[in-house]
């Protein structure tokens, strides 16, 4: 029998990405989705539905309402998942970090499998974390 | 109707004073008891949009002061009723009855930010704050960077040294 891993391994060409953008995360992945940059030429696509999503793009700051959203978006995608957190907002709080409203560090609520560091982070910076969901899905091991 | 037919109009039914601004802009302020009265009779003046509430919190004085600010599509003139409430017991009626669902919004809002009651509202559930157990946050005495560090932070760790400072 051909094992999960090695099944992935065979099908990976392209990975399906669910938005999960608070404030002004979004503009920041904005150039990625535009011509310029094209996400689709490396097989990214966004989803409507967390259920088809192999990878989750968090950015922005996370309210305590919205980190409640935010995990039942996690627990509804099918293994394996990735999360990929964006800006400095959500690995420190950013400008943020002395809200009583919003969450610090996201690691304390979500297994985060990558952050990218920048207030926004550039697009190159995100196409290198993609390439690494690449490398992360070729390099899985059978559990 | 202009401003000063409708300043003139406060004036003579209530008793109180009403200050242009500038054009189009009319203040006026009022006693909480008679504060219904007065939105009833700016609602019937064509008053129909309620823009905003907002509160001022005012810690020496022991004042919250109410804003609701007041639009007329019909006269174009936006007019500012104020009113002020004790701090230690900030209850007030709702407007709901008169505008409905725009007051509604605003006046959960400001029972979440600052715990002012509005009596006659139908849902004063929280609306950003979840599982808050604190005092109302947006009050002045409320300090929201204590509050920070104690929850989130850890003196001791070496990174996060630099909240403390």
């Amino acid at each position: 029998m051909v094992s999960k891993a090695k099944k992935l391994r065979r099908l990976i060409r392209s990975i399906w990405v669910f938005n999960w953008f608070n404030s002004c995360g979004f503009t920041e992945l904005i150039p990625v989705v535009g011509s310029r940059w094209d996400m689709e030429r490396f097989g990214m696509i966004v989803t409507g539905t967390p259920r088809h999503a192999d990878v989750l793009f968090i950015a922005g700051y996370q309210t305590l309402k919205s980190i409640k959203r935010a995990k039942r978006i996690y627990e509804q995608m099918p293994e394996p998942k990735v999360v990929i957190a964006l800006g400095s907002c959500t690995m420190t709080g950013g400008m943020y970090w002395d809200s009583y409203n919003t969450i610090k560090r996201l690691e304390d609520y979500l297994p985060v499998n990558l952050y990218i560091p920048g207030c926004p982070p550039r697009p190159e910076a995100v196409f290198e974390a993609c390439e690494k969901i690449f490398k992360h899905v070729l390099e899985m091991k059978d559990e | 109707m202009n401003e000063k037919e409708l300043i003139k109009k406060i004036e003579s039914e209530f008793g109180i004073k009403a200050e242009k601004q500038r054009d189009r802009r009319i203040w006026v302020t009022v006693k909480r008891k008679r504060l219904m009265k007065l939105c009833r009779f700016l609602y019937e003046e064509n008053f129909e949009h309620l823009s905003a509430i907002s509160v001022t919190d005012f810690p020496e004085e022991k004042v919250y002061e109410l804003t609701y600010h007041l639009w007329s599509y019909r006269d174009k003139i936006l007019i500012t009723v104020k009113t002020k409430i004790p701090r230690n017991k900030p209850e007030i009626e709702s407007v709901t009855p008169i505008w409905g669902e725009s007051a509604q919004i605003h006046e959960r809002e400001l029972h979440e930010l600052f715990g002012v009651k509005f009596n006659g509202n139908p849902d004063l559930s929280p609306l950003f704050l979840e599982d808050w157990n604190k005092e109302p946050p947006f009050r002045k005495d409320f300090n929201w960077r204590e509050y920070v560090r104690e929850e989130y932070y850890d003196e001791k760790n070496e990174r996060e040294k630099p909240y403390f400072v």
